[in-house]
């Protein structure tokens, strides 16, 4: 009963929908999708290069859903499932929250990869198998980089350099949260990478390693726009940030520079998945598989300056447009570590950051 | 049903007060169950939840027990190590919300004193710019001395443009503004910082402060005063031993109102604060929203804050009372 009544009201919203968008009534009435991107510029990016790309090689009209980029939209649809709702039918999904939307159950649905014809121009990894079967895939690839005021210090060679109080003293900005990535780019930089974040030894080692660090960093930020204006205001002049967030701060002509280091930079990626209980499985389908082709990959480097999922060969990608969102080497997150470490990590990260 | 009523009820006449006692009935009825479903209920909530168990890697589950309790007070690897990590954060929610609310209402008072002095005109000017810099939010406000602190816009390249920095430099006091984190090589900086957290949270507050104490200082009789100077009192010794005594109730209460207030300050202490002095409404936040989805003993702390905050009003009271009695 109560499954009519839902689609009932689904069905008025979407006639509702194309009554607005007189434009496309037909298309709008028969097919449409709700899509969850980080907001601001990003999704922004997405509603003018993306989406309407995506709605005239379909017809699949796309109504867009802001969500944040972190476990906050974890609990949103947490309270949503709960309440016998779906606040979008595919959401963007970090790997770690989209790990975690996986073991918390009832989130996000299995998909079916054969209707998904693209997904074999990714890697393996990037289609993320839950204990359902697949669960997600790979939307986009992003870069946390080393970034500095070229008009106050020369490029950094390697991370090791941020260590160093002769030139940084009081004068960096590091995320506070500590899986941003830098007990990652600690490991790499001093450690044995992802296998020493593997044991709570090792992870306090790290630890003990990014203690020294603290006298040279003066903002450790939590919100992205606190590294923004740090850089913009001259309160900072080195530290982690967006690599296509800096390259645009860049071209604006703020005094920022992202650079790859020896030992890399941090890069992470975005996943679709499907809404558990959304009933346009099948349209999701067709959006993930337009997500997958590599000219959508390039569209989105070039509009939103994300890194491509597939091989630069496979794009019409010139090498300084890919420069421009993607670089070597890369340094992963030890996801599992993470997840299955939570409450150490967090524990012993916070006392380290709490002592005088 | 109070005697009010009874006699309410038998002035009318009683065709009249039957549906009048059912609309009031109703009205209750109405107010108590909102009062239920948006105060008790999520309160009870979050009691309930401090008692769940965290998953990890995943969220939280319904649960009794007192893990979160416990960790609150030694860490969550006790008995192999011990932290006060968290009580450290409580102590710092205290320290910051007492120092700032003391600096509000010391700085508030002369200002309000002199304000009940004016021409009503001028009052009534003074209170409106005051009562509508109350409709900032405490972004706003934080943004903006986030501006006025920053390096190339506020006080620091003011420093360098008069040549203060260079000054500073000469006489060698620089070095030590460095070593108590108060300067850069470039540059001298404000933020993060012990003294930006406490500026920032007494001004969110200050308005309050001066709205607070204008009723009580408008009724101060100004004849006490005048006759105690023409007794041959000095000025101080008017304030301390008429002007300040009369005031002190309300005094007493504005501070303790502005510091349950500045308890549960986030965007000051996260933006401003040094990582080593957060608090604990920080880390409740960073425990419910943030990446670890610890709602439980998120909620373990807020309990912990309420019960601590409680117990400050409880002795405020107290000594409010005490005082009323002498």
């Amino acid at each position: 009963m109560l499954k009519i009544n839902r689609r009932t009201l689904l069905k008025s919203g979407v006639a509702s929908v194309a009554a607005s968008s007189l434009a496309t009534p037909l298309i709008a009435q028969s097919r449409s999708l709700k899509v969850g991107s980080y907001g601001g510029y990003f999704e922004d990016s997405f509603k003018s290069f993306v989406y309407p790309e995506f709605t005239a090689a379909t017809g699949i009209e796309v109504e867009s859903v802001t969500q944040p980029n972190s476990a906050d939209w974890l609990v949103t649809m947490q309270q949503a499932a709960s309440a016998g709702t779906v606040p979008t039918d595919i959401s963007l999904y970090g790997r770690q929250q989209m790990i975690k939307a996986s073991r918390i159950g009832g989130l996000i649905a299995p998909l079916n990869v054969s209707a998904i014809a693209n997904a074999s121009n990714l890697d393996g990894y990037f289609v993320f198998e839950g204990p359902d079967g697949p669960q997600g895939v790979g939307a986009m690839s992003w870069f946390t980089a080393m970034v500095f005021n070229p008009n106050e210090v020369d490029t950094p060679a390697s991370w090791a350099d941020f260590w160093d109080t002769d030139k940084f003293e009081a004068s960096l900005g590091l995320s506070n949260v500590n899986s941003s990535g830098l007990l990652d780019i600690t490991s790499a930089t001093f450690f044995d990478g992802e296998e020493t974040m593997m044991s709570n030894e090792g992870i306090l080692a790290i630890i003990d390693k990014v203690r020294e660090i603290k006298p040279n960093v003066t903002l450790w930020w939590n919100a992205e726009s606190q590294m923004e204006q740090g850089m913009k205001n001259g309160d900072v002049i080195g530290g982690q940030y967006y690599l296509d967030v800096a390259n645009l701060m860049a071209s604006d002509g703020f005094p920022i520079q992202p650079t790859f280091p020896k030992e890399g930079n941090l890069q992470d990626y975005g996943s679709w998945c499907l809404s558990e209980g959304s009933e346009k499985s099948e349209e999701a389908a067709e959006f993930m598989n337009f997500s997958c082709d590599p000219a959508t990959q390039a569209l989105m480097s070039r509009n939103i300056g994300t890194a491509p999922l597939v091989d630069q060969a496979m794009t019409d990608l010139t090498d300084e447009e890919f420069a421009f969102v993607s670089g070597s080497p890369s340094i992963k997150p030890a996801y599992e570590a993470y997840l299955d470490n939570e409450t150490f990590i967090k524990e012993s990260w916070d006392k380290m950051l709490a002592e005088s | 049903m109070t005697v009010a009523d009874d006699i309410d009820v038998a002035a009318d006449s009683p065709a009249e007060a039957t549906p009048r006692l059912i609309r009031k009935g109703a009205l209750y009825g109405v107010l108590s169950a909102l009062m239920v479903v948006f105060c008790v209920v999520p309160f009870i909530l979050v009691i309930v939840i401090s008692f769940g168990r965290k998953v990890e890697g995943a969220a939280w589950v319904w649960d009794f027990t007192f893990e979160n309790y416990q960790r609150f007070f030694v860490g969550v690897l006790w008995p192999d190590e011990v932290t006060f990590l968290y009580l450290q954060q409580l102590g710092y929610s205290f320290y910051f919300a007492i120092i700032a609310s003391l600096l509000a209402v010391l700085t508030a008072l002369p200002f309000t004193l002199l304000l009940t002095r004016l021409k009503r005109s001028a009052q009534a000017i003074w209170l409106v710019f005051i009562l509508s810099s109350l409709s900032m939010s405490e972004v706003f406000i934080v943004m903006g001395w986030d501006i006025l602190l920053s390096n190339n816009s506020g006080l620091p390249r003011l420093f360098q443009v008069t040549g203060l920095t260079q000054w500073l430099k000469d006489v060698g006091w620089f070095q030590t503004l460095r070593d108590i984190g108060l300067a850069n090589p470039r540059n001298v900086k404000f933020k993060p910082s012990e003294f930006a957290t406490i500026l920032t949270m007494s001004y969110l507050v200050w308005p309050y402060a001066v709205i607070l104490l204008y009723p009580a200082l408008s009724r101060l009789d100004p004849s006490l005063s005048e006759a105690a100077r023409t007794m041959g009192a000095s000025r101080w010794t008017v304030t301390r031993t008429v002007t300040l005594p009369s005031i002190r109730l309300p005094l007493m209460g504005t501070t303790l109102l502005l510091f349950v207030f500045l308890l549960g300050s986030y965007v000051t202490i996260s933006v401003f604060a040094t990582p080593d002095k957060q608090t604990t409404a920080v880390a409740i936040y960073s425990n419910i929203r943030g990446s670890n989805l610890n709602a439980p003993f998120g909620s373990a702390q807020a309990v912990i804050l309420l019960i601590s905050a409680s117990i400050c009003l409880y002795f405020g009271h107290l000594l409010n009372r005490k005082a009323e009695a002498r």
